[in-house]
């Protein structure tokens, strides 16, 4: 133990872990899963399931992984008959009183009951005709259903509530075989990180309302991304279906958000579908804007910033790509340039059981990424300055009030009918957040990507690749 | 015994010496009967050497596990840098037993006196006695002792304070004890961490018995070498032992012999046997969660702890259950396994759903609609029950289950191929 | 939190003073949790929602943490009981000594009917429940907070009568 750290043996493997490692998360360096159901990396040991039974060298009963810590030397068979055995009978103690409902449980797919049970479970029940315990299900708040018949009692959802969330509204009541998650009719499931019991939730026990009966499992197309919500750059992941994102889940990143994300965020996924988009370039010919390719609408703009000098004004949004934010401004480098955008506001959401963890109150995720290439929060200012500029551009702000005696130029995503930017000179269809590959920067200044979970509508394309192909072809140099 | 029938010749009488002496109870009677002298003693002697004389004696808990007092005593730290907590358990809810009661409504500051040498041996600032919520007549007694004992200021620093359970079995488990003192559920904490070095309110923490508690004042002041002698055969196992002797004797009660007395003798010569015409056919010796004893292996049977074990079963709390041959036994153990289901917390699956299970099949075979699978399927359920879970209900429900098909399979199979039917309550 | 305007508080007056004293015996309020809820249960007769909140809010916990706590513990009701508590142990000790019949007895005489159920006259809720711990003396019952050993089928209308 030379090097602080424990060596011990799980199923044959050797693995070396420091001092206070559990046994379950030591298995994983072995490459092992110890199947298991109530333990979560991030919430506190409940031990109480009792899947994760395994033997242990010199000790008499088995030991649950989850609780146990590594000493020097230990040797672990998690696939020794006794643990299997073991296992299987917690399968079928848990199938006792569990409804045959993967047919139409959302969980299908992805359900770590139907997966220990496919994995080692018994082909057949002996319960036999003796009734399934019955309750109605229950709705327990904005977004969350109740279905009792299917709960585990792996209290995962009342740990959460109670030491990650702060706020204990989900209880067990009763006792025995009558137990179920209970909740004061008093209370609602209303915190703001409360969807996460939903992820928590081993089995289609807790539900989200929103992603009900939506899709299947094993239609979802997981794409990595970070969430849009707010500036603390929570990592998630898009489900996609069809080419239409369906839900919003966590992704584990120990730094930022190990493994949650508030219900914002998990809801902040419908505008990423919308269909109202821009599906072509436009260029204004004879007064009116008419649709065209994008060899013509680049030449329209080359035109404009050829023809142009003095200032130039970016109005851009704070969700925009790091590298699209970049490109704009180089492609107005030749120009006096002010950059500017806006972020809303609104009300910060601590996960309070987490450090530096919230919704925060930007509601925007690459604020930092714009202030750090140049861009400022003097928007009325910008907006003033854009009045007499030669040239405007204005990157994803479909309501941004503009007005200008110069080239107008818009490139976004949705323009709606009284929009001021409808008086551009060239519109640019650009991809959203869900249909690109790009950078943000979080609140504390860490740079993350995001990718490609459906393609974007028509003929829009990144930002980044618009901006860039355009700043390429004035020849202007990229910015270190 | 002493109470409700004068005290046997063949009675050692230590602890049941005032039972039924309502005197005895009264703060001035008890010191009339030389009580609080082995607390003074105590409170003057090193906290060390306290916990040294409990270990000589020999005594071991008696509430069930049977662990050497002293010894735990002694796991508590050894350098005092946090607040130190006593639990006396006067949760008594293992089915037979009904010992601690009669310890408490007739000798209350025994008790308490016992309490205070265990909180000064182990430096506990606090004490809580936890009484389960239906023992109103002990609490009120309890109370009154509590207060009259203050008024005479003979606890020193300790402060001893009664905490009312309200109804669950499983909060006689030590660590749901100290959950259901901290206002939770009575959830089993799994362990580690162990009580003496985080328990209540995550401090170091002794939890004892009350008759563990109550022998404490008469070892200190008789010695440990007398409570020591105080043995029949067996060395490990000292000191008397109030077994609580029910079901069908004619006359049940509190007996309170040496450790190895015979219980063959317990029960005909004390108890007087079954009623007239009936015969002993079975019994449990240590609450109903230890194995059940047939009529031959009762009557071979040394009450101490090794002695049981030898038997095939355990000491456990010295609830003696006896059942003549009028006994259903059958009946009986679906309603001990219903009993377990009741009282199961619910934290783990195997107990949660398993105690159900197997009073439904029990309940199944005694409706007249038993399979010929049921009784291995019961034993393989048992077997799935014991050894896997935080604390050991899921163990106690096997217990009558594994030893009652075992011994007494020939009353299940009546059940099986019809030739009997019960009538069920409920 | 909805507010019943016509709820009037437990915790008030002697009451809360008899609380403050409880709460002295602990380190923590949470840990005054069980007695306070028995208090509840004297005052109120019975442990409602809304009493659960005010416990709640009086010792700093949630409603449904509170909630999940009086259902844990089958003597704190919750819901009205009637005006004699019975509780009747029904386990081995005593099932082998005649504990069915009393409990039998004391239904049909009470007029309680059926286990758990109230009385039509309001007098009587009886309960079968486990083990009382007086196994020695079958079949031991509890009427409200009166414990009586020894009782049998026979002896059970003279307590109905006392205690009607």
């Amino acid at each position: 133990m030379s090097d602080g750290l424990i060596n011990l043996t799980i199923d044959g493997a050797p693995v070396s872990v420091p001092p206070g490692t559990l046994v379950i998360e030591a298995a994983k360096q072995a490459g092992v899963l110890v199947p298991h159901y109530c333990y979560h990396p991030g919430l506190p040991v409940a031990g109480v399931c009792r899947m994760c039974l395994v033997e242990i060298e010199k000790a008499p009963k088995l030991q649950i992984a989850c609780a146990t810590t590594v000493t020097e030397g230990m040797v672990v068979k998690t696939q020794a008959p006794a643990a299997k055995d073991a296992r299987q009978s917690v399968l079928e103690f848990l199938l006792i009183n569990h409804p045959l409902d993967c047919p139409i449980c959302d969980q299908a797919g992805e359900c770590e009951l139907q997966d220990f049970v496919f994995q080692e479970g018994q082909p057949g029940t002996r319960y036999g005709e003796f009734a399934k315990r019955f309750n109605p299900v229950e709705d327990f708040g904005p977004d969350v259903l109740y279905v009792p018949n299917r709960c585990i009692l792996c209290t995962r959802c009342v740990r959460f509530m109670e030491d990650v969330a702060k706020e204990p509204v989900l209880n067990v009541s009763e006792r025995g075989d009558r137990a179920f998650i209970g909740i004061h009719p008093e209370a609602r499931l209303d915190h703001p990180w409360a969807g996460n019991v939903v992820d928590l939730c081993p089995v289609g026990s807790l539900l989200s309302k929103d992603f009900l009966h939506k899709a299947r499992a094993w239609e979802l197309d997981k794409t990595a991304s970070v969430c849009t919500g707010c500036s603390q750059g929570c990592n998630i992941t898009l489900d996609t279906r069809d080419e239409v994102v369906v839900r919003v889940r966590p992704r584990p990143n120990l730094d930022i958000n190990r493994y949650f994300i508030c219900d914002h965020g998990r809801m902040h996924y419908r505008w990423m579908n919308r269909g109202d988009r821009i599906e072509a370039p436009l260029v204004r010919k004879d007064g009116a804007l008419h649709a065209t390719d994008w060899d013509e609408a680049f030449a329209r703009v080359l035109a404009i910033l050829r023809g142009a000098s003095g200032k130039a004004v970016a109005l851009v949004s704070p969700g925009a790509s790091s590298e699209a934010l970049a490109a704009a401004k180089r492609l107005l480098s030749g120009f006096t340039w002010t950059g500017a955008f806006q972020v809303v506001m609104g009300e910060e959401a601590p996960l309070a059981g987490v450090p530096n963890l919230a919704l925060r109150a930007e509601r925007a995720p690459n604020a930092k990424g714009a202030e750090q290439l140049g861009y400022t929060r003097d928007y009325a200012q910008a907006l003033a300055a854009a009045k007499s500029a030669a040239v405007v551009l204005v990157l994803d702000e479909p309501d941004c009030p503009v007005e200008t005696d110069g080239a107008l130029i818009y490139a976004g995503t949705v323009l709606g009918e009284d929009a001021a930017c409808r008086r551009a000179d060239v519109v640019l269809p650009i991809a959203n957040v869900a249909e690109e590959e790009g950078t943000f920067t979080n609140r504390d200044g860490r740079d993350q990507r995001y990718y490609q979970a459906k393609p974007a509508p028509g003929m829009a394309q990144p930002a980044a690749w618009v901006l860039g192909q355009l700043a390429q072809a004035m020849g202007l140099a990229e910015v270190q | 015994m002493g109470y409700p029938h004068k005290s046997h010749p063949k009675e050692t009488v230590v602890l049941s010496q005032y039972f039924g002496d309502a005197d005895a109870r009264t703060f001035k009677g008890w010191t009339k009967r030389g009580g609080y002298e082995a607390l003074a003693q105590a409170l003057k002697m090193d906290p060390v050497a306290v916990t040294d004389v409990v270990k000589e004696s020999g005594l071991r808990g008696r509430g069930g596990a049977g662990f050497p007092t002293g010894l735990k005593w002694s796991f508590m730290p050894k350098e005092k840098k946090k607040p130190h907590y006593l639990c006396v358990n006067a949760d008594e809810s293992e089915p037979g037993t009904f010992k601690d009661r009669e310890i408490m409504r007739w000798t209350p500051h025994a008790l308490l006196e016992g309490t205070a040498i265990a909180a000064h041996a182990i430096r506990a600032e606090v004490a809580y006695i936890y009484i389960r919520g239906e023992f109103t007549e002990p609490w009120t007694i309890m109370e009154r002792a509590l207060a009259e004992a203050n008024a005479a200021d003979v606890f020193g620093a300790i402060r001893i304070h009664l905490h009312r359970g309200a109804g669950a079995y499983i909060c006689g488990e030590e660590t749901a004890l100290m959950n259901s003192i901290e206002g939770k559920r009575g959830n089993p904490r799994i362990k580690p961490p162990f009580p003496a070095a985080a328990g209540l309110f995550g401090l170091p923490t002794t939890i004892n018995n009350v008759e563990t508690l109550a022998a404490v004042p008469h070892i200190l002041k008789r010695g440990a070498a007398w409570y020591k002698g105080l043995c029949l055969s067996n060395p490990k196992s000292t000191g008397t032992k109030l077994f609580s002797v029910c079901g069908h004797v004619q006359r049940p009660g509190n007996y309170e012999v040496t450790m190895g007395f015979p219980l063959k003798d317990l029960l005909y010569d004390m108890c007087g046997g079954p009623p007239p015409g009936r015969t002993l056919k079975a019994c449990i010796p240590g609450g109903s969660s230890v194995p059940i004893l047939t009529r031959e292996e009762t009557e071979a049977c040394l009450l101490d702890y090794e002695g049981v074990v030898a038997s095939g079963s355990m000491l456990g709390s010295g609830g003696v259950i006896v059942f003549d041959d009028s006994a259903d036994m059958v009946y009986q153990i679906m309603r001990l396994a219903r009993f377990y289901a009741h009282e199961s917390c619910a934290q783990c699956t195997q107990c949660r759903e398993g105690t159900a299970w197997t009073t439904k099949i029990m309940e199944r075979i005694l409706a007249g609609q038993g399979k010929p699978k049921d009784l291995d399927l019961l034993l393989d359920l048992s077997e799935n029950m014991t050894g896997k879970t935080i604390c050991v209900l899921s163990d106690s429900c096997a217990a009558p289950i594994v030893s009652g098909i075992k011994k007494f399979r020939g009353e299940f199979e009546a059940y099986l191929a019809g030739k009997k039917q019960s009538v069920m309550v409920s | 939190m909805t507010v019943q305007e016509d709820y009037q508080p437990v915790f008030s007056g002697k009451v809360l003073e008899e609380l403050q004293t409880v709460l002295q015996r602990y380190p923590t309020k949470q840990a005054a949790l069980l007695p306070t809820l028995w208090l509840a249960q004297r005052e109120h007769g019975w442990i409602s929602d809304r009493i659960m909140a005010e416990v709640a809010e009086v010792l700093g916990l949630t409603p449904a943490y509170v909630k999940g706590v009086v259902t844990f513990y089958t003597m704190y009701h919750q819901h009205p009981v009637g005006k004699n508590f019975v509780q009747v142990c029904t386990t081995s000790p005593c099932n082998i000594c005649g504990a069915e019949d009393v409990l039998k007895a004391l239904l049909a005489q009470s007029g309680a009917g059926d286990a758990g159920a109230t009385s039509p006259d309001g007098k009587w809720t009886i309960m079968e429940v486990e083990c009382l711990g007086a196994c020695g003396f079958p079949t031991p019952i509890l009427v409200n907070e009166d414990f009586l050993e020894n009782v049998t089928a026979e002896k059970v209308p003279d307590i109905v009568r006392k205690y009607r």
